[in-house]
């Protein structure tokens, strides 16, 4: 017997009586520590069940349990944006696909999943990129949640949304909550755009990616790691030139990893694994579903009190650590006076009159808390160097060779900035 | 595409090279995390779970998805109107009015194929009733028990506690955005802790033959600037050690002794990058840490096995030598009989070598050139190989029945973490409450209020929901006098137990979709690392609340 699904058309008819039965147990009455403001009953279910619209990023380990979290809590109004299509390595985790999904956007088999499942909920899924989309589209949300594996596009999410604040139209300011996950550890945060600490004043907090120095590499391998490294940095370029390595292909998998293997023979080492390969050039990150789960279930509490005002929420960190026991931290992490997104001050560097522009440029490329990749530079009135266009690139190359000194007096500033994120960087330069 | 001679056909180049099969890429991410011990042993786990609420499916969902061998699903309840709305693993109205429990299995199987899973639409208390019942609870690999009738929790845990080799039992309690859960289990051995401490000994104080000999026969002086700069950080520390020792008879222990330790490394340096003697300088710590068993693993060989015999009392104690000199033998039958007979293999291991445990045989990653980090390593890894050799002959000695159920993988996971192996004596549920009762519990509340209360009222909601599951009877006074009940009437009611029985009476029959997806979450971590004895498992109540968003572990001491 087939049951009726409603995807669409009034949300509110679907809800049969009970159906809130334990949400509304919260939604009726405030407890101890509620804010007075809370609105019990009614009125607070009518805005959350008819009225808020919530984007989740991501339709991945987290997504995927953001959404279910969500649509049982009574939001009826999601969208989800997520680039990805499905891959079997998900499967472990992202309980919303099936093998017979293989391939399809993960964004559309989610939403069709939760539409099913959960009736009476609308998921408007988009299958592409966050940056595809402007701050209009971003204006229409009263939250946003963000399950994503990538700095990068938590970095142009954080930066849309503060960027987004008006301070004459509190509707501007959009909650953003954010979740990620490694192993048997995670961390959920709440972030209020220009007013708690944002995603860019913890930069420093990230593990610096394992990199290894190119003449080991070359030269003196010791681990397996630095054989894979060889075969996809320095050989596959060599050999297939112009070729764009796939880490999704097998087949470039493959090559990668008998020639690392080749290469760990000549050298006696042992350890290369079709496994390490594929870690070590994808930069796997390891991922199970009860860590997501537990990651997930926080930011969607959260959104819930949030949305509804029927608890304080957190303020403004949460973190997990289940490798030993279970320990938590919840704390409050500060905003950074010198935010390049939201603290409005210049951020102080003290380099040596004798610093070049490139060593400049790589010291910013090398600080933990900037990550920038490929940074332009310029000042009020010069352009010292630029990245692109390559007309730029080559008019300002010379530049490089000279030093910063010559360029820019002491105490003023440089502008940075990278197509990688939706900012400018303001540097204040003295000299030591 | 290439114009050089050397351009290859990708085709071609991986032809005897095929990827890895479906299953280990479906588990890829989570075999980095555990490996192909960790998932076997998930694969031969069954699971028995106690109601099918939303806590319960959201479990169960964690422990599908990676992979474990069988559930079974017990509830003799039909699905409720609220079941349909807060269970994602019911189909919505269409599971109204039938038993939840049949229509939630399908709807987990189909995360994972591999796994089994079976509905049984049955009260546990007539489970328990019967014999055949209790034995069949007894033979799953785990048990976990959600918002469970008091009465009934306290005869399956009671009943799960007596038999030493009873699987343990997963307790769950929530309210709103308040839970808590333990553990009930006897002994958790730990083989594979994963925890990031300090890296097993490299044998700097105390080097091996081969190692000793590489250090002496440097030459600083002699070596090129290029060798110079790749001697390795262990072989400088070494040959560094023996130099101080000749000179002033024992190793640097004193801030002072250290400093000046430190300034000779700095002093080999011929050059300023050169980063082996950087690397050096910031491993000296080896020198002063030693090279002996840890303290923690010391203590470990005092540990007599647990004593079966001992199952009324409220925490099960080790056996007792009959002869102070002696030390009980292990037998086949002794609880975790070969991880106890490993465990004092490795005593006698450390007795025989000074207090050295085996060598782990793995090296870190040091600024040296391949020839000599190879050579290293090979050194490492025959040393290791030659201790492991010893460590297996011994264990055969010594224990000539338990040796042959110890398989060269185990032997081999023990040898690798033999400075990190943790043992872990449990409880059983609700010992705590028993034995602090009163003074005791009114401490634990004024010493950790908001845990100690948050643990107390989800006590006290149970207590009332026993006679009265509909939560008709949880109002603050009932609440405030169950609690009180606890720690004892005069006892101080500070501002955290009020806001806990406020939270508590304000929802206490919610299972709320979040809390149910964190306890999913959360507990299906401890199982994964019960079953796999990969990772450490709380011991104590693990309590979390949801409105301030922290959880902490309480009542782990009597
Ligand atoms: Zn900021």
């Amino acid at each position: 017997m087939a049951t009726e699904v409603l995807t669409n058309g009034d949300a509110q008819a679907a809800d049969w009586p009970d159906r809130y039965y334990h949400v509304d147990q919260i939604l009726d009455r405030p407890g101890p520590r509620t804010d007075p403001s809370f609105m019990a009953g009614d009125g607070v279910k009518d805005f959350l069940r008819s009225q808020c619209k919530i984007l989740v990023i991501g339709a991945g380990g987290l997504g995927c349990e953001i959404l279910a979290n969500l649509a049982l809590s009574g939001f009826k109004d999601i969208h989800v944006i997520d680039m990805d299509t499905i891959d079997i390595s998900n499967l472990n985790r992202q309980f919303l696909f099936r093998p017979k999904d293989v391939g399809k956007p993960k964004a559309i088999v989610a939403a069709e999943f939760i539409m099913n499942r959960v009736p009476g909920v609308k998921v408007t899924p988009y299958y592409g990129k966050i940056q595809d989309k402007d701050d209009d589209y971003y204006m229409q949300f009263n939250l946003v949640i963000c399950g994503l594996d990538s700095v990068e596009a938590r970095r142009w999410i954080n930066a849309t949304l503060v960027n987004l604040v008006d301070p004459e139209n509190p509707e501007s300011l959009k909650p953003l909550i954010d979740g990620g996950t490694e192993g048997f550890k995670g961390q959920a945060r709440v972030i209020l755009p220009t007013i708690t600490s944002c995603y860019e004043c913890s930069l420093d907090m990230l593990n610096k990616p394992t990199a290894f120095p190119i003449c080991t590499i070359a030269n003196t391998p010791r681990l397996p790691e630095h054989c894979i490294e060889w075969a996809s940095v320095l050989e596959w370029p060599r050999v297939f030139q112009d070729k764009k390595l796939d880490t999704d292909d097998p087949e470039h998998i493959g090559w990668l990893y008998k020639t690392a293997l080749a290469r760990a023979k000549e050298f006696k080492i042992e350890g290369v694994t079709w496994s390490l390969t594929q870690g070590v050039v994808k930069n796997i990150i390891p991922a199970i579903a009860s860590t997501n789960a537990i990651i997930a279930a926080s930011c969607c509490n959260e959104a819930f009190k949030i949305a509804t005002s029927s608890a304080a929420y957190l303020n403004n960190y949460f973190m997990l650590i289940g490798t030993d026991g279970v320990y938590s931290y919840t704390f409050e992490h500060e905003k950074r006076e010198d935010c390049p997104v939201c603290g409005g001050e210049a951020l102080d560097i003290s380099i040596s009159r004798d610093w070049t522009v490139d060593r400049l440029i790589e010291m910013l490329i090398e600080k933990q808390d900037i990550q920038i990749k490929k940074p332009s530079l310029s000042t009020a009135t010069k352009q010292i160097y630029f990245q692109a266009p390559p007309q730029l690139e080559e008019l300002t190359r010379p530049n490089l060779e000279k030093k910063v000194s010559e360029l820019v007096e002491d105490g003023d500033h440089i502008t940075v900035t990278a197509s990688s994120l939706p900012f400018n960087l303001t540097l204040r330069v003295k000299y030591v | 595409m290439s114009n050089t001679g050397e351009s290859q056909d990708i085709d071609h180049a991986t032809s005897a090279i095929s990827p890895p099969d479906n299953k280990t890429r479906r588990y890829d991410r989570q075999l980095r995390l555990w490996a192909a011990s960790g998932q076997s042993a998930l694969e031969s786990a069954r699971i028995l779970v106690l109601s099918a609420s939303a806590t319960s499916t959201a479990v169960l969902k964690n422990l599908v998805l990676p992979g474990i061998g069988s559930f079974t699903l017990l509830d003799p309840a039909d699905a409720t109107s609220a079941d349909a709305g807060n269970n994602f693993f019911l189909n919505g109205q269409a599971s109204v009015g039938r038993p939840r429990a049949v229509e939630a299995v399908p709807l987990l199987r189909e995360l994972n194929d591999s796994v089994g899973g079976e509905a049984v639409v049955r009260n546990v208390e007539d489970v328990l009733s019967e014999e055949e019942g209790r034995e069949w609870v007894r033979g799953f690999s785990l048990v976990v028990a959600h918002n469970l009738r008091k009465d009934t929790l306290e005869r399956l845990a009671k009943m799960l506690w007596e038999d030493v080799s009873a699987p343990p039992l997963i307790v769950v309690r929530s309210a709103g955005f308040l839970a808590e859960f333990f553990i009930q289990f006897h002994e958790q051995c730990v083989s594979e802790p994963h925890t990031d401490e300090t890296p097993p000994s490299l044998r700097i104080t105390r080097p091996f033959p081969a190692l000793r000999e590489w250090a002496v026969g440097v030459d600083y002086d002699a070596l090129d600037p290029t060798d110079h700069g790749h001697v390795p950080f262990a072989v400088i520390l070494v040959r560094a050690v023996e130099d101080w020792k000749a000179e002033h008879g024992a190793l640097p222990s004193t801030y002072a002794e250290k400093q000046a330790f430190k300034a000779v490394l700095r002093a080999l340096k011929k050059k300023p990058d050169e980063e082996n003697f950087d690397e050096a300088e910031a491993q000296a710590w080896r020198v002063w840490a030693g090279d002996a068993a840890p303290a923690d693993v010391r203590k470990l060989f005092e540990l007599s096995p647990l004593d079966p015999s001992t199952a009324s009392s409220t925490q099960f104690t080790s056996t007792v030598p009959t002869d102070s000199e002696q030390q009980v033998e292990i037998t086949p039958t002794t609880p975790n009989a070969p991880f106890h007979a490993l465990l004092r293999t490795l005593a006698r291991f450390a007795d025989a070598h000074e207090g050295l445990l085996p060598l782990s045989g793995a090296l870190p990653d040091m600024r040296t050139d391949t020839a000599s980090y190879v050579r290293l390593q090979e050194l490492f890894k025959d040393q290791a190989r030659a201790e492991k050799e010893e460590f297996a002959a011994l264990l055969r000695e010594q224990h000539p029945d338990v040796a042959s159920l110890v398989s060269a993988d185990a032997l081999d996971t023990f040898v690798k973490n033999a400075h990190h192996v943790r043992v872990l004596r449990g409880r059983r549920w609700g010992a705590w409450e028993e034995t602090a009762r009163g003074a005791g519990l009114a401490t634990a509340l004024q010493n950790q209020p908001r845990e100690a209360a948050t643990h107390l009222v989800l006590s006290a909601v149970a207590t009332l929901l026993n006679d009265n599951p509909d939560g008709s009877t949880v109002t603050l006074d009932a609440l405030k006098a169950e609690v009180h009940k606890l720690i004892g009437e005069n006892a101080e009611v500070p501002q955290e137990l009020e806001d806990a029985i406020g939270e508590v009476a304000r929802a206490p029959t919610a299972d709320l979709p979040n809390t149910a997806a964190f306890l999913g979450g959360l507990i299906a971590q401890e199982a994964i690392k019960m079953i796999t004895k990969q990772y450490v498992p709380v011991n104590g109540y693990c309590v979390v609340d949801l409105v301030d968003s922290w959880t902490c572990v309480i009542g782990k001491d009597t």
